[in-house]
């Protein structure tokens, strides 16, 4: 996912994430969920958080920058998704939408 | 559990702005392996190493350093101050690899070249079109700083004459097969991995035998498909392959990619994957720079190595 | 920050506690579709000692609590709908005690199902209640749920392998209660075990649970069958049981399902018509008698087409479970096609119905899915009788909810009419209690409903635990 401004990105995020049924089956094979402090360190946590962000229902609090940036990308949730989300292409572009928050890369 | 990953961020994409490398270090620790070795340095296909390898060592130090700062209670804060204050303890921890891992590092690269060479395939590596891909920061987000790097990047793999290139681990495979053609504007290298070129050249190496325990990487096994080709390659070198619980697609990360901005969650999950590979086996077949450090790091009583030591009997 | 979050803070530590409103939603929401507004925080105990804390406190201030597991209730179990807390038992996930001896586990309830089932591997056992959302639900979920699964017909649901709980109560001490036995034969008074399972997390939060285990089977044969008639399939089932054979498995797709299943299963399988997948568990030795009598049955009753596999890992080669693992996912995929978007919903019926009704009742739903304008995708466990017709809709549209929502109702009927149960293993939550109402009438025992908010009044005198479920 090639980012083009803020105005795509939550585009992208919205249509990927609206696929989310929250049935919760990606979790199981999660590294980082196993470890981590809450539902927002595993993929359908982190679907959910970057579907609030897209639609500007959430800000990037301490906890929902965590959950974003404690993904390992890994891609093992997209093995159980029954709705073929890519949730790493999500969360890739949930990162860049705060990196453009954040005017790192200005 | 995360450190203050603005502060990561920003160190990433000043230092990759001024040097190519996301880290305040010589770039020339990426090529001077090669130093010595009389590799041609013009031809169509070039080595391009994407520097990984080489740079772990020095990521090593820095997580080490940044597992300090996490095991106190304001972490982030201290980050932060170190880095306004020109970088001191970071550069200093940094500046300071385990020369081991160094020399480690060389070891395998030195191998990968010995491979391809018994294996009768023509190449060349051109220490200045070399350099690190920038993985890191298309993972991290930082769209506008990687789009730039890569351009640079591709513009020097040009200027070297490069038509094609030989990848050597599944971050820099990735990034400049599936990645570059989308960021870079007319973007026509071929990418080549070697494992899959040694493969195809139908190269039998051969190692020096035994039980090995195979940890795929997560880019080979899911997004790229190398499953077969490094156990087809250990098979013909005559080592047993021992798979572990989760292995080919169904493998499970080593926690590398977050030792940077979670060290201390990297290492529970390297740790329990450390704990599933040892129950196949003690000699465990890593295939990523990434991997081999991390769970390396977990502690577990693990033989670890690359799989290129393992193929040209190093291992 | 809310005073209820920051006194918990103070209770419980920080770490413990969160109320980032963004992360507060992520335990907000069920597969269901259901969501709720009213929860100000989340706590994540990791002792038994933390939930009576939090429990005290919640006594104390008539503040409700909603203990969850992994949150895939089906029926608005676990959603929070008024102001209160969520207790989210995902942290408390330890195996204390795997005793081959007495064939128990003594188990946190935020372990996954699946996770323990790895672990009794190890020793050749299992936890044989399998759930389609085994790799994800909580035993502690699946207990308040009064879980079932693929292997009802021969190993029950929850309420057989649950031998006792440990649960805090809802009262000034926040009690910590035991009850139950370690051993299979337990005559303890009152059945008060089999009345917490499936209680949903209305009458107690339960913190450890002892559970029966059992071997693995140390082989399991299969065959997947094709018929044009539904008929011939049901008698395929029926011959198996002439035959004294219980399946592990015996699950069912009706054809259209079929059809849409094969599309993403991608298998080399001639998928066509109405589907059977048996598995027997046998000894070594009988594997090859079991196979022959299960091929024989089911081609006497005209299955077109019949393929086997000599053990669970050949099934799952062949891509033997591959079709009727996509059930849910052809309902989304099929919706999504009808309705021209991504944002579609799946409302997954949950009934049971004598097993001598099964064709009867099929060919029902087909009828009444119709009569509604949608399109039906049915699975079930023909073993036990329960099934699962399932619908997809657009969640955005208000007239196709409302028609989903009459669908449900006249489902629930059916499984009534046929001398069943509006309910087989995904519990009343707040989707079901029209339907328990139901029930109860149909039964000529309205009283029933009395007695459970009697037991109800009892064990939550302030009605504080999962508020507004069950009854």
């Amino acid at each position: 996912m090639q980012s083009n401004g803020a105005e795509a990105l939550r585009a992208y995020i919205r249509a990927e994430t609206s696929k989310c049924m929250f049935c919760g089956f990606c979790e199981a094979l999660c590294p980082t969920l196993y470890h981590g402090p809450h539902r927002g360190y595993g993929p359908r946590g982190r679907v959910n958080l970057a579907r609030l962000i897209a639609r500007g229902e959430a800000s990037f609090t301490s906890d929902v920058v965590e959950s974003m940036y404690s993904c390992l990308l890994c891609k093992a949730c997209h093995l159980k998704c029954p709705g073929g989300i890519d949730i790493v292409g999500v969360v890739r572009a949930t990162r860049s939408l705060y990196v453009l928050s954040q005017e790192v890369s200005a | 559990m995360v450190l203050n990953v603005r502060e990561i961020l920003l160190l990433m994409a000043e230092e990759t702005e001024k040097n190519g490398i996301p880290l305040p270090i010589n770039p020339r620790v990426i090529t001077e392996w090669a130093e010595g070795l009389g590799l041609p340095e013009k031809g169509d296909t070039l080595l391009y190493t994407g520097g990984l390898y080489q740079l772990m060592p020095y990521i090593n130090a820095l997580v080490k350093y940044l597992e300090v700062l996490e095991s106190r209670p304001s972490g982030g804060f201290l980050l932060k101050a170190a880095r306004k204050l020109g970088l001191t303890g970071l550069a200093g921890a940094i500046a300071k690899p385990d020369r081991r891992e160094v020399e480690y590092s060389h070891k395998v690269l030195r191998a990968i070249v010995k491979l391809l060479q018994s294996a009768g395939v023509e190449f060349a590596y051109n220490p200045s079109a070399d350099g690190y891909s920038g993985v890191l920061l298309y993972d991290m987000g930082l769209d506008n700083v990687f789009r730039r790097h890569a351009v640079r990047v591709y513009e020097s793999l040009k200027k070297a004459g490069a038509r094609r290139i030989i990848t050597i681990d599944p971050h820099t495979t990735f990034i400049m097969e599936k990645v570059y053609p989308e960021y870079v504007k007319g973007f026509d290298i071929e990418v080549v991995n070697y494992l899959r070129l040694l493969r195809e050249k139908g190269y039998k190496p051969s190692g020096n035998g035994g039980r090995v325990v195979i940890h795929d990487p997560c880019l080979y096994a899911r997004e790229l498909g190398i499953i077969e080709e490094p156990r087809k390659l250990l098979a013909d070198a005559g080592y047993e392959i021992l798979e572990p619980r989760r292995s080919g697609r169904m493998t499970y990360c080593c926690g590398g990619p977050v030792e940077s901005i979670a060290p201390r969650l990297s290492r529970k999950i390297a740790s329990m994957r450390a704990r599933e590979l040892s129950e196949k086996g003690r000699r465990v077949v890593t295939l990523c720079p990434i991997c081999l450090a991390n769970l390396s790091r977990a502690g577990e009583k693990l033989e670890i190595n690359d799989i290129s030591l393992y193929l040209s009997g190093e291992a | 920050m809310s005073s209820t979050a920051s006194d918990l803070k103070k209770i419980l530590g920080k770490g413990k506690v969160i109320d980032d409103p963004a992360i507060v939603k992520l335990y907000s929401k069920e597969p269901s579709g259901m969501e709720g507004e009213g929860a100000i925080a989340v706590v994540f105990p990791e002792s038994v000692e933390d939930v009576r804390r939090i429990i005290r406190y919640a006594y104390e201030t008539s503040t409700p609590v909603y203990p969850q597991g992994s949150s895939t209730s089906l029926a608005g179990s676990a959603v929070p709908f008024e102001r209160g807390i969520v207790i989210s038992m995902e942290r408390m996930k330890k195996i204390h005690e795997v005793n081959l001896v007495d064939g128990v586990a003594i188990v946190d309830p935020g372990i996954r199902i699946d996770d323990l089932n790895v672990e009794l591997a190890r020793y050749g056992y299992m936890f044989p209640v399998d759930p389609a959302s085994s790799s994800v639900a909580t035993v502690g979920g699946a207990i308040n749920s009064g879980a079932g699964g693929m292997r009802g017909a021969k190993y029950g649901t929850m309420r057989d392998w649950v031998l006792g709980l440990e649960l805090v109560l809802a009262d000034e001490d926040a009690t910590l209660l035991r009850v139950g036995c370690k051993t299979v034969k337990c005559r303890q008074g009152y059945d008060l075990t089999r009345l917490i399972v499936g209680s949903e997390g209305t009458l107690g939060i339960v913190t450890k649970a002892t559970l029966r285990i059992t071997p693995l089977p140390e082989q399991v044969v299969y065959i997947l069958a094709f018929y044009d008639k539904l008929e011939d399939l049901a008698q395929t089932v029926v011959d198996l049981k002439a035959s004294r054979i219980t399946p592990l498995i015996a699950e069912f797709m009706e054809a259209r399902t079929v059809e849409l299943a094969k599309k993403l299963a991608n298998v080399e399988i001639d998928a066509e018509g109405h589907m059977l997948l048996v598995g027997v568990d046998v000894y070594r030795e009988a594997a090859e008698r079991m196979l022959r009598l299960l091929e024989e049955t089911a081609r006497k009753n005209n299955a077109k087409k019949v393929y086997k596999a000599w053990s669970t890992e050949e099934a799952e080669e062949k891509g033997l479970f591959a079709i009727r693992r996509n059930l849910f996912t052809s309902q989304v995929y099929y919706t999504r096609q009808r309705l021209g978007k991504e944002n579609v919903h799946v409302l997954i019926e949950d009934i049971v119905v004598p097993p001598s009704r099964l064709v009867e009742a099929v060919k029902r739903l087909d009828e009444i899915t119709r009569k509604y304008g949608f399109t039906l995708i049915l699975g079930g466990h023909i073993g036990d009788g329960n099934l699962h017709p399932a619908v997809g809709y657009d969640p955005e549209d208000e007239e196709e909810k409302k028609r989903v929502h009459d669908w449900y109702m006249e489902v629930m009927k059916l499984a009534l009419e046929l001398g069943g149960s509006m309910s087989a293993e995904h519990g009343i939550g707040v989707m079901k209690k029209e339907g328990l109402r139901m029930e109860a009438e149909a039964l000529g025992s309205p009283k029933m409903l009395d007695l459970m908010r009697g037991i109800k009044q009892v064990f939550d005198p302030k009605g504080i635990l999962n508020p507004g479920k069950v009854v």
